[in-house]
């Protein structure tokens, strides 16, 4: 569901070449509140999904994978009792690092238009990252939030 | 082996990221298999009768009838025009050359753009058009104004459309006035600007010049206006020049697609297959 949103409705709001990236601030989410195994499972199996959409399906996948891998080194786990405070503290941290290193390998290894290297990587890196990190923030205070809590 | 399984055991997550790592890379390598093809198909037919759902619910119906008849008489008046006007051209080159006028000019299929894509991740257009209309791969697909892009993907219904401003695109062409013949690619973030390659410094090209698809293509039927050269700068061999492109992709909902299959015994004689770019 939430990759035919990122797909049909979220990634047609392209600003400067760049749109904003729902799937990967929830595998991000996944990764952070349950661990980085299924993180990484959950980020495959989004990165394929996606692809199939938009025909690059080993790209998405590895990037997904990536993001679920690199998010899980943020992982809080259940029984150590965190705060509210340090949970939305590390989920922003998780989904910030998982867009840049998902992003950086999309800018380095996908290129249809073209863009040199010194637009691409600040368009789809650094702006694609503080798009998503804003919808990732409308996420966590709307959803993600009352997830975290129970 | 007790020690082996608590390796495993405790780096799971690791062998997981490896194995997805792996699957992956693997996918990408195979990208162009035809298994992955036909899934590819799929998820193309799929996300093209997804967007085709939403660009229907927001537009109006009968206007839309109205303007797919008066685009339908404008192809046919199009497909008149360019007829007429190669057989001009041939007509000053040799006296038969009205019997040997292309088929191709009478018989353009309409299609509509159902999904559109011109991010730094996908760049491509989707129109609703496919095998069942008789559409194959590397058709020429063109607007009145000019060349737009070819058939790279074809599902039953749809079609994926590989447009001129694209990295991997490349066509041959000529100029109207001095006969320069040359290669067009697309190679930066200029959505207007194309570039047109080895064309020597002795060449007569001016600026102005219109330039249109040339006999040498493996893919475009020759004649399709492509640009006008706008900019002539010399370089040690080449020339280095910029075609303003025809055709505006920003504002593009409709297209015709040529019926002229690119053929298959040039290429051949050529030394293979069109391969991704063409030309």
């Amino acid at each position: 569901m939430l990759v035919l949103v990122q797909h049909f409705i979220v990634s047609r709001l392209v600003i400067l070449h760049a749109s904003p990236d729902i799937l990967t601030v929830f595998i991000a989410f996944v990764s952070m509140s349950i661990g980085q195994r299924t993180g990484t499972t959950y980020g495959f199996a989004a990165g394929l999904l996606s692809g199939f959409f938009t025909g690059n399906i080993g790209l998405s996948a590895l990037a997904g994978t990536v993001e679920g891998f690199t998010a899980g080194y943020f992982h809080v786990p259940e029984e150590s009792h965190a705060t509210s405070v340090k949970k939305r503290r590390m989920y922003y941290i998780a989904a910030t690092t998982a867009l840049l290193s998902g992003n950086l390998l999309q800018a380095l290894l996908s290129d249809p238009l073209s863009l040199p290297l010194y637009i691409r990587l600040p368009e789809m890196v650094i702006l694609g990252t503080l798009m998503s990190m804003m919808l990732g923030t409308l996420m966590y205070k709307l959803v993600l939030k009352k997830l975290l809590k129970d | 082996m007790l020690s082996l399984f608590r390796f495993i055991a405790k780096h799971t997550a690791y062998l997981y990221f490896l194995l997805y790592c792996g699957i992956s890379i693997l996918l990408m390598q195979l990208q162009r298999k035809e298994t992955l093809d036909a899934i590819r198909e799929r998820g193309l037919a799929m996300n093209a009768s997804v967007a085709e759902q939403l660009s229907n619910f927001t537009s109006i119906f009968t206007l839309r009838q109205d303007n797919e008849q008066l685009l339908l008489q404008n192809a046919r008046l199009f497909s008149q025009v360019m007829h007429q006007q190669q057989e001009l051209r041939d007509s000053k080159a040799m006296q038969a050359a009205s019997a040997e006028a292309p088929a191709w000019a009478r018989q353009f299929r309409l299609a509509r753009i159902v999904d559109r894509r011109f991010s730094a991740t996908d760049n491509m257009l989707v129109i609703d058009a496919g095998a069942h209309q008789g559409i194959t791969r590397d058709m020429t697909v063109l607007t009145p104004d000019g060349l737009v892009g070819r058939i790279t993907d074809v599902s039953q219904n749809y079609s994926k459309i590989l447009p001129v401003i694209n990295k991997d695109f490349m066509v041959s062409v000529v100029s109207d006035s001095t006969r320069t013949l040359g290669l067009l690619s697309w190679q930066n973030g200029d959505e207007r600007i194309a570039h047109m390659e080895h064309v020597p410094v002795s060449s007569n090209l001016k600026v102005g010049e219109q330039v249109t698809t040339s006999d040498y293509s493996t893919f475009a039927i020759r004649g399709i206006p492509v640009g006008r050269v706008v900019r002539i700068s010399k370089d040690k061999l080449f020339c280095n020049i910029d075609i303003r492109l025809a055709v505006d992709f920003s504002s593009l909902s409709y297209v015709l697609i040529s019926p002229a299959k690119p053929s298959r015994e040039k290429i051949e004689i050529m030394g293979g297959d069109t391969g991704r770019k063409g030309q």
